[in-house]
């Protein structure tokens, strides 16, 4: 369950090194346990220069793919999880958990607590899932409400302290590191019986609960006969509950409107402390009964001080909110394009904004536009080649739009196009970006009037709703298009 | 020298932590760990420079203090820098205990001898307990985190030493119950009531009483090493691998708690698992590996205790608890997981696996754990990836991979997907709906359009590559997969040849079910389409991996055509290589032509010399030794020219090699018959060995010179009729045979070797007379013989000494066949002919009990010691 090494990399393209050890930190007893348990298959924890070298190596983020490396390209060396093994020093380090994120690399090594050859199956090996949580920790440590470099480096400068609150021998205490550091704040604070370690110190003020609920809206959009368009709704209930006392009780109920769409796949927080099997069950996948449970969506819980995301969900929706084609013919060293979006009428026609985005990729620099729009204005990035049409705030009356035209381009010149795999040839998308706020599409929403709260005095309570677009793409009707497994079920 | 500053000791830790290894060679890396001890006590320096100091040590004791000894002198001072503090808050209580328990556990010094160990050990459960300790350990407000703080030092020296808080499981239940804090004392206890529970059930004993034992060490008592030593002071896996657990599976079965026993061990557990939900997350995880691994197997601990954790654990996201739940399943099965449990805990797993609000890492562990599920009832072999049972055609298909999926998750996905096919093998075609295997073929049609992509990022390329290695492996009898599969690779190959490596890496390691038909179509693609450009050293590239004896007059062509294109060093050698190919397919017709155009063509001479060495082997050596000249030889540096290192390999086929024989050679029996001494030899063999020639040598000029015995093939095992080896000896004199022998092995060197030399005896040459009458006058043939020796001769007497067996078993075994006349069992006349042209005869008359005189004469003088010699040997020949 215990870690031998945790690193922190930053991952730096076109320096020599290609990245810098920003933060390492080894567990010399746990190395110790590892050298006993692993036996002859045992490689200790290489310094933090060779390590260096083998993780990006690994990881593909060195700038030397040119030529066929075996060790790294053979067709054998298959990776399905974010568990590695990298050369150093003659011998195979294993297992190295990491992923790269924001630029950063994470990664660390638990303990196995028995011989590394052959390698026994990851899911049977306790520390993966601690090096995971571990990583993600630190993760959200650096980059929640982290906002530039300065930031970013205090957070960096805090991490050895942290470490010795949250990982003094390797064996991880609370995943959550900002708890920690309030941890060594809050040190003074006397702890009284049955505190949760998740709960360090407690509130002292104006009792309030703020709940937000966020929907993410994704589209794949195609268009043609037989492909079908997929859309799906994500959701993320955020609280923040500031409330007195050590263990305040707080159950919160999300509601639909008669005609709202039925949560699923629900994922709550670990301080929830018991769950209705309905909402169990409630899977997108595979339905278990006809009748799609419809809430109300219970969630019994003591909260964190901090802000915490409640619960994720998902939903399909009977439509997208927009609707949409985009036609883009190839005509030499130019393409004609036409787009058309419909909003329907059941979305509220209120946005934060509303653009869409129409890249070109693997073509050179955009020479000429002449393009026509229905509604709002359109913006030409020459050097990106991008294109993107401002919608603005509302759609017309007739709640449709359209664009129209050709753009040309000029020579390819290999290295400053924007390149992609997916979109050769006509392959090609617009993707939209909109935001609604108080709204969602669900029409789920925590009512002020079921949050019940078991706490020292009447707590505000507030709640706010909003609708953002993600991955929300319009695929070229006229080329092929990538297209996921429910496409295909007509 | 003043004490470094604060800004030196900065220098200093950023040197070290660079690069420990070269900072500890260095000058000061010796003063290094003497320094910081010293420093921590220093006023000069600020409470922050020392814990960075201390932090140092928590990660580098073994290169601050590097053996046993000096581990325990520095936790000794670290012990003293804490307990002369003053007594105001610091920051520095914290990191002194884990410092010093990480110098002792790290550095082998914990242990009843350790003065530091007996120190710490106690100092550390008075502070978990929240005795008070006195105002030298610090104020009151720090007592609560240094209680923690102390808990999981404990923690760390019982992983380290397991058994170690043996005799204070009693105290901790009691602290647990009380006001102490809830995280670190439940997984002390848990981890100090797993590793008393192992030992115990190793040693084969009762718990006895350990868990209600509440006297706990007193202060400034001995401390109760026993159970810690009963445990052989190796580390307990705390939460085994599952493969590895099951071998010491029920392990805990002969602790035979009694059912008070079994009680209390319930009523702990019971009492950890109802706390459990203020742990955080990844210590609620640790504890259930904990306790679910502690209690498999162990009598009156029903699994059930664990029921009321599962559902508030199943719907949560976080990765630790769904793989403490699935540790809990691996561990108990059926016993906590009914099969509707197990199919929910599935679909969780599935929804996990792709829930979009989990990250990308989460995914693929959850796709992992569902390929390795510890289902109920498996059906395949356990450690393969295999779909479980219950996940069902609509579970399954709701992972499926698509392009838009980072290749990781592709890959995982794909895996699935073709154990999918595997199952749906059957149903293919059969209906017209949807199929896993059209998709998997448009999949990776996709993925083969994204390699062909010019100037792509290689990674692409090798996506589509491991697709298609995984999909082949899985799906390898499928011919509605694979035939696709090879001709969309051809056609990605005639897009990009650069993928050239791509191709041959994955011919390497492919089976024949593709291996075998993309050969074919590669080596139609490439000789079908002359190339002049960037792309002819790709196709020379798969040629010499495709190229074989059919059609080779496609392929001849093509490399004629080819060569005149080859204009640089590089092209002419991946030419030759192709050419070289050949000649180990067997390929002779229009290749000699081509390795003589080659060899006055090419504009290399590095080039030239190769096609003509090429082609005098190819002239010149039958198949198979032309497969092994050819064959894989030493690796020679890089950018030498490929000459110097095939020559190698030639010189090792061409030449005969020194090596140590497999062969042993033995004299068999004596055949005293026909016109000469022959001698028998045997011959064994320790591995095949063809064309076997043996060359003897007499050393001196006894005898003529031996003709070679040849012997076409052997086998270990397998006995050979032994070798008749005629001697024709100028002297009737002993001698030895030095043998050598030539013999070509198996991979086709020719090898020499020197064998033990043979000894030929005196007793071999004996022949008899042939001449002697059947029947008549043998008595006077014999006298004729005995009086024709002298005068010219020599004559003796001797004592021929007999074994209990007498006479009669004494001359049956070795003069038999040379006796003229016999009147057994006492007189023998025996006529022996020793070539070239002496005889030795011998009259055996008068046997007593213990031994027989002997009277011998010869017409040759120097055979009489020799003679005697024998005489008075046989009978300890026996």
């Amino acid at each position: 369950m215990a870690q031998r090494a945790v690193w922190l990399i930053s991952h730096e393209p076109g320096t020599p090194l290609c990245g810098t050890v920003r933060f390492s930190r080894r567990y010399p007893t746990v190395e110790k346990r590892a050298r006993v348990f692993n036996g002859t298959s045992y490689v200790p924890i290489p310094e933090d220069g060779p390590f260096l070298k083998a993780l990006l190596f690994e990881l593909r983020l060195l700038d030397d793919d040119k030529d066929f490396v075996e060790s790294r390209d053979s067709c054998s060396h298959i990776n399905k999880t974010s568990v590695y093994g990298l050369v150093v020093g003659g011998g195979e380090l294993w297992p190295v958990v990491a992923f790269l994120k924001n630029n950063m690399i994470y990664a660390c090594v638990p303990l196995v607590e028995q011989t590394l050859s052959p390698h026994p199956p990851l899911i049977s090996i306790s520390g993966i899932s601690q090096s995971f949580e571990l990583l993600f920790g630190i993760q959200d440590f650096l980059f929640l409400g982290q906002r530039n470099d300065t930031e970013l480096n205090t957070k960096l400068n805090q991490l050895p302290d942290l470490f010795l609150q949250a990982c003094p021998f390797g064996t991880l205490l609370d995943a959550n590191l900002q708890n920690s550091l309030d941890g060594i704040n809050f040190a003074s604070v006397t702890h009284p019986q049955k505190q949760p370690a998740w709960r360090v110190g407690t509130y002292k003020g104006k009792p309030q609960v703020s709940i937000s609920i966020t929907e993410k809206v994704k589209s794949m959009q195609y268009d043609k006969q037989d492909i079908a368009d997929t859309w799906q709704v994500v959701g993320a209930v955020t609280c923040k509950c500031d409330l007195e006392g050590n263990m305040p009780n707080v159950t919160i109920s999300l509601s639909l409107p008669t005609n709202g769409s039925p949560l699923q796949d629900i994922l709550v927080h670990p301080c929830v402390t018991s769950l209705d099997s309905a909402i169990l069950t409630s899977s997108s996948i595979d339905t278990m009964d006809d009748s799609a449970f419809s809430g109300p969506y219970k969630f019994p819980f003591t909260p964190p001080l901090e802000s915490f995301n409640l619960c994720y969900y998902t939903s399909q929706v009977p439509v997208p909110p927009i609707l949409g084609f985009y036609q883009m013919k190839e005509e030499e060293i130019q393409v004609k394009i036409t787009v058309n979006l419909k909003l329907h009428e059941s979305v509220k026609n209120n946005f934060e904004f509303c653009e869409a985005h129409i890249p070109f990729y693997n073509r050179g620099p955009i020479t000429h536009v002449e393009c026509k729009v229905s509604f709002g204005q359109l913006e030409v990035f020459r050097e990106k080649s991008l294109l993107v049409w401002i919608i603005g705030q509302k759609f017309p009356k007739s709640m449709e739009i359209s664009l129209s035209g050709t753009v040309t381009f000029g020579a390819k010149s290999q290295e400053k196009q924007p390149f992609d795999e997916i979109c050769i040839g006509g392959t090609a998308y617009l993707k939209l970006h909109f935001r609604i706020l108080d709204y969602t599409l669900t029409g789920c929403y925590a009512d002020q009037h079921s949050v019940q709260v078991f706490a020292s005095g009447k707590p505000k309570i507030s709640t706010h709703r909003k609708l953002i677009s993600s991955d929300y793409y319009i695929w070229n009707s006229k080329a092929p298009a990538p297209v996921t497994y429910g496409s295909l079920l007509l | 020298m003043g004490p470094p500053s604060r800004e030196t000791w900065a220098q200093r830790l950023g040197a070290f932590r660079a690069s420990p290894s070269a900072f500890m060679a260095g000058p000061e890396g010796e003063d290094l760990g003497r320094d910081l001890l010293i420093e921590l006590r220093s006023e000069k320096l600020s409470e922050q420079t020392k814990v960075s100091l201390l932090a140092l040590s928590l990660e580098y004791p073994a290169q601050l203090w590097p053996d046993a000894a000096a581990a325990e002198a520095a936790a000794t001072s670290l012990l003293d820098t804490l307990v002369l503090l003053p007594p105001r808050p610091s920051a520095l209580r914290r990191p002194l205990l884990l410092a010093a328990t990480t110098a002792l556990a790290a550095g082998d010094a914990l242990g009843p001898t350790s003065g530091a160990s007996r120190r710490l050990l106690p100092l550390l459960l008075g502070l978990a307990s929240g005795r008070d300790l006195g105002r030298g350990f610090g104020p009151a407000s720090e007592q609560r985190p240094l209680q923690a703080t102390a808990c999981e030092c404990l923690r760390e020296l019982e992983s380290c030493k397991p058994g170690l808080l043996g005799d204070c499981l009693g105290l901790l239940r009691r602290l647990l119950g009380q006001e102490g804090p809830v995280q670190p004392l439940s997984l002390l206890l848990a981890l100090a009531l797993r590793n008393a529970l192992v030992i115990r059930a190793k040693a084969k004993a009762g718990l006895q009483g350990l868990l209600v034992a509440g006297d706990a060490p007193t202060p400034g008592g001995p401390w109760n090493w026993a159970l810690a030593e009963e445990g052989g002071a190796h580390p307990q896996p705390q939460a085994p691998s599952w493969s590895a657990a099951e071998d010491e599976e029920c392990g805990l079965a002969v602790l035979e708690p009694s059912p008070e026993e079994a009680r209390e061990l319930r009523a702990a557990v019971a009492q950890l698992l109802d706390s459990s939900y203020l742990l955080t997350p990844v210590a609620q995880a640790q504890l259930l590996w904990l306790l679910g691994w502690a209690l498999r197997g162990l009598r009156g601990q029903p699994p059930v205790l664990f029921k009321p954790q599962l559902v508030r654990l199943l719907g949560t996201a976080q990765l630790a608890l769904l793989h403490a739940v699935l540790a809990l399943k691996a561990a108990f099965g059926e016993a906590l997981f009914t099969a509707q449990d197990e199919a929910l805990l599935l679909r969780r797993l599935t929804l996990a696996a792709q829930h979009p609000s989990l990250p990308l890492p989460a995914h693929l562990f959850y796709l992992h754990c569902l390929l390795s599920f510890p289902e109920n009832c498996p059906l395949g072999p356990g450690g393969e990836e295999a779909a479980p049972l219950l996940l069902g055609t609509r579970l399954g298909r709701s992972l499926l991979p698509s392009l838009l999926h980072d290749p990781m998750t592709l890959l995982a996905r794909l895996h699935l997907l073709c154990l999918l096919c595997a199952e749906d093998e059957e149903k293919e075609e059969k209906g017209q709906d949807w199929s896993p295997q059209r998709y998997l073929r448009e999949l990776l049609a996709g993925l083969r359009q994204r390699a062909a992509l010019d100037g792509g990022p290689r990674a692409l390329a090798a996506l589509c590559f491991q697709a298609s290695y995984l999909v082949v492996r899985c799906l390898a009898t499928q011919p509605l997969v694979l035939t696709p599969l090879t001709h969309g690779l051809a056609e990605l190959y005639r897009a990009r040849p650069a993928l050239a490596p791509h191709f041959v890496d994955l011919l390497d390691r492919v089976g024949p079910e593709l291996g075998e038909p993309l050969r074919v179509v590669l080596r139609q693609e490439v000789v079908s389409r002359p190339g002049r450009d960037e792309a002819l050293r790709w196709h020379l590239k798969i040629l010499a991996k495709v190229a074989d004896g059919n059609a080779p007059s496609a392929t001849l062509g093509f490399l004629r055509a080819a060569a005149a294109h080859c204009t640089d060093w590089g092209l002419q050698q991946a030419l030759l290589r192709v050419c070289r190919t050949l000649m180990l397919a067997g390929v002779r017709e229009g290749l000699a032509d081509l390795l003589q155009a080659l060899a006055r063509q090419l504009e290399d001479p590095d080039g030239r010399d190769h096609a003509r060495l090429y082609y005098i082997l190819l002239a010149h050596l039958a198949g198979p030794k032309l497969g092994v000249a050819l064959g894989p030889s030493l690796a020679a540096p890089a950018l030498t020219s490929s000459l110097v290192a095939e020559n190698q390999g030639f010189a090792a086929v061409l030449m005969v090699q020194e090596a140590p024989a497999p062969i042993r050679l033995s004299v068999g029996p004596r055949r005293a018959a026909g016109p000469g001494p022959v001698l028998q030899l045997q011959v064994e063999v320790l591995e095949p060995v063809f064309s076997l020639e043996l060359r003897f040598r007499v050393q001196g000029q006894l005898y003529a010179p031996l003709d070679a015995v040849h012997v076409p093939c052997l086998r270990p095992g397998r006995p050979c009729s032994p070798l008749l080896l005629p001697l024709q000896p100028r002297l009737p004199a002993p001698t030895q045979l030095s043998v050598r022998a030539l013999y070509a092995t198996p991979a086709g060197l020719t090898c020499h070797a020197h064998l033990p030399p043979v000894p030929v005896n005196f007793e071999d040459l004996f022949l008899p007379f042939p001449q002697a009458p059947d029947d008549g006058d043998k008595q006077g043939f014999f006298e004729e013989l005995w009086d024709s020796c002298l005068p010219k001769g020599a004559e003796s007497r001797l004592w021929c000494p007999l074994g209990p067996q007498g006479l009669e078993a004494l001359v049956s075994r070795h003069l038999e066949p040379f006796v003229v006349v016999a009147q057994p069992p006492t007189s023998y006349h025996v006529a022996i002919r020793l070539p070239p042209d002496s005889r030795l005869l011998l009259r055996l008359e008068a046997a007593q009990a213990d031994g027989v005189p002997v009277a011998l004469r010869t017409d040759h003088w120097a055979v009489l010691p020799l003679a005697g010699d024998y005489l008075r040997g046989l009978s300890a020949a026996g």
